[in-house]
């Protein structure tokens, strides 16, 4: 058998504000990424190809499940677009749900069941069509003939659409409340309600209190309580006299000294009530705050990199700037205009003095091919504000801010677009996709090639008519 | 790059073979098609190894101008490498990406039959 999960963006987008850099599939229930219960039922069930299938961005699933040989089942991933229904989707993989029987897991949903039970034997006695559904998704089978079809009034199975926090926060708590887990949890449990990960750090003086899952790399101060009903993440600092209780603390999080949490989640600096959805974003890094991977020594070598080229174009530009540019305001063909804009995803914005040069006349020709209004630019690029190649500067206006968050973590803002080195219209919503891919794919190296690239291109499209 | 054209139907399916790169993108930007241009054309890849940025460009091109054309562009049989590409880009979705020719042919068909 196979298994074919269809996840559409629209109903799991409401995770992204709440768990930013984590996909839905991922964020942690129990401290488990939430794809890994529907590969362990997919391997109940008696898959043994699994294919995950969406209408948004998989690439970091991709990263996590791999080929899926951690599970000893052969993951694959596929697209469809927004606007197709379930027919299509299944045209689309026609070749995947061919020749065999499939399983068909629709929506953000979370399936309830038991590993104790034979999945497998039920699945093959079950004739084709849904098995299950509730009002955001369902479970089916496709294909394959069953000559003694089995009829079972209640099935060992439930469907729970994850569409609010609320939700996620009562599932998480159910989980822990279980003293033999249905599921299989991370962690070393040699105790009912309590399961521990590697590396943990507990002082003689905190205390723990059952039911309680604490994740890998945690650190638990002194005179800290966790617990009862406590889910404490990987990467985890509780610092001194804190208490933690009917919460959960996602990865990668500080709880500062002498705090209370009780029936909140906490997720980096942000604080979030479940029932209501409320979310305090913490300012104060003593109280709460997120735990920052150390920026990597490529980041840095890029960084050096952008800004010797910087200072090297600098040195070309400097003369033919200091003699064209007054000529050229003279002439009113150099024209200024200043504004704001963003110069990463975190949305940190710059001032920038962006230059515009009439083309009209020779000298001001030989200026554009010089690529003399980016002369300025270059100055942000030694103070390390801007990259010497990257994206398109965004403005930025309340209505660029949807841009810069649909642009997502590879949103650099650069004195020179890789759109203009490999002659993408820099206008327009193609230019994102030439950024994406150097985004990914960049290396110090080919920002040199690719920087000496836009500039030749930016001389060459003057000359050309 | 090889590109092997078949027709069947008025449906026209190319087959990339090789590395769709800077150097070979203006073989797939200027690829004469036999076929008229509102018709649907099905890109098969599952035997291309390698596609970079101007790779795709010639691609998103050929379906912008297939788009005007009152045409379509569906992809067929990408392999990891590929779709990873695509993936990065998020250019899956501006395509019916298919995993199957005979899927994507058939699909091409239905609708030309309803134009």
């Amino acid at each position: 058998m196979k298994t074919l999960i269809i996840v559409k963006e629209k109903d799991c987008e409401w995770l992204r504000p709440i768990f930013p850099g984590i996909h839905p599939l991922l964020v942690p229930i129990c401290n488990k990424p939430f794809i890994e219960f529907l590969i362990d039922f997919a391997i109940l069930a008696g898959s043994d190809a699994l294919r995950l299938v969406s209408d948004g961005p998989l690439s970091e699933v991709e990263q996590y499940c791999d080929s899926g040989i951690r599970w000893g089942i052969a993951i694959s991933y596929g697209s469809f677009l927004s606007s197709d229904d379930n027919a299509m989707i299944l045209e689309k993989n026609h070749r995947y749900c061919s020749g065999e029987r499939v399983l068909s897991m629709n929506g953000f949903v979370f399936i309830k069941y038991d590993k104790q039970h034979d999945y497998a034997a039920l699945f093959t006695s079950l004739t084709e069509g849904e098995i299950l559904s509730c009002k955001k998704g369902s479970l089916s089978l496709t294909g394959g003939s069953v000559e003694a079809p089995n009829v079972i009034e209640t099935l060992p199975l439930s469907l729970l659409e994850l569409d609010s926090l609320e939700v996620y926060y009562r599932l998480s708590m159910e989980i822990l409340g279980f003293g033999e887990s249905p599921y299989v949890i991370p962690g070393y449990s040699n105790e009912a309600y309590c399961h521990i990960g590697r590396n943990v750090v507990i002082s003689k003086s905190a205390e723990i209190r059952k039911p309680v899952i604490i994740g890998n790399n945690v650190q638990i101060m002194s005179d800290s309580i966790i617990g009862p009903q406590a889910i404490i993440g990987n990467n985890v600092i509780i610092d001194r006299a804190s208490t933690v209780s009917d919460s959960i603390v996602i990865e990668h999080t500080y709880i500062g000294e002498h705090l209370e949490v009780q029936n909140r989640i906490a997720a980096g600096n942000i604080l979030i009530e479940p029932e209501s959805g409320i979310l305090i974003t913490m300012d104060d890094p003593h109280l709460l705050t997120g735990i920052k991977k150390s920026r990597s020594r490529e980041a840095l070598f890029q960084s050096l990199v952008h800004r010797i080229l910087a200072f090297l174009i600098i040195a070309v530009q400097l003369i033919p700037f200091l003699l064209l540019s007054p000529i050229l305001k003279f002439q009113g063909r150099w024209k200024k205009s200043t504004g704001s804009y963003y110069t990463n995803d975190a949305g940190k914005t710059l001032t920038l003095t962006t230059t515009t040069i009439d083309r009209k006349s020779a000298l001001s020709s030989i200026a554009a091919a010089l690529s003399l209004d980016r002369f300025t630019l270059l100055f942000s690029v030694l103070s390390g504000q801007l990259a010497i190649i990257g994206s398109v500067p965004i403005s930025a206006t309340p209505e660029s801010s949807v841009t810069l968050h649909e642009m997502g973590a590879w949103y650099k803002a650069g004195v020179f677009s890789y759109a203009e080195a490999e002659e993408w219209p820099v206008s327009g919503g193609d230019k994102a996709i030439v950024e994406r891919y150097f985004a990914v794919h960049g290396n110090p190296l080919l920002d040199i090639a690719m920087t000496i690239k836009a500039y030749f291109n930016l001389i060459h499209e003057i000359h050309t008519p | 790059m090889n590109i092997k054209e078949t027709i069947c139907n008025n449906i026209t399916t190319i087959n990339l073979c090789g590395t769709l790169d800077a150097s070979t993108a203006p073989t797939l930007r200027n690829f004469k098609y036999a076929t008229a241009p509102g018709n649907p054309i099905v890109i098969n890849m599952s035997d291309l190894d390698f596609l970079d940025s101007s790779g795709l460009g010639a691609i998103v091109g050929m379906a912008r101008e297939k788009r005007d054309q009152g045409g379509e562009v569906l992809l067929a049989c990408l392999n990891n490498k590929v779709r990873k590409v695509f993936e990065i880009t998020q250019v899956y979705r501006l395509f019916d990406i298919y995993d199957d020719v005979e899927a994507a042919t058939l699909h091409a068909e239905k609708k030309q039959g309803r134009l």
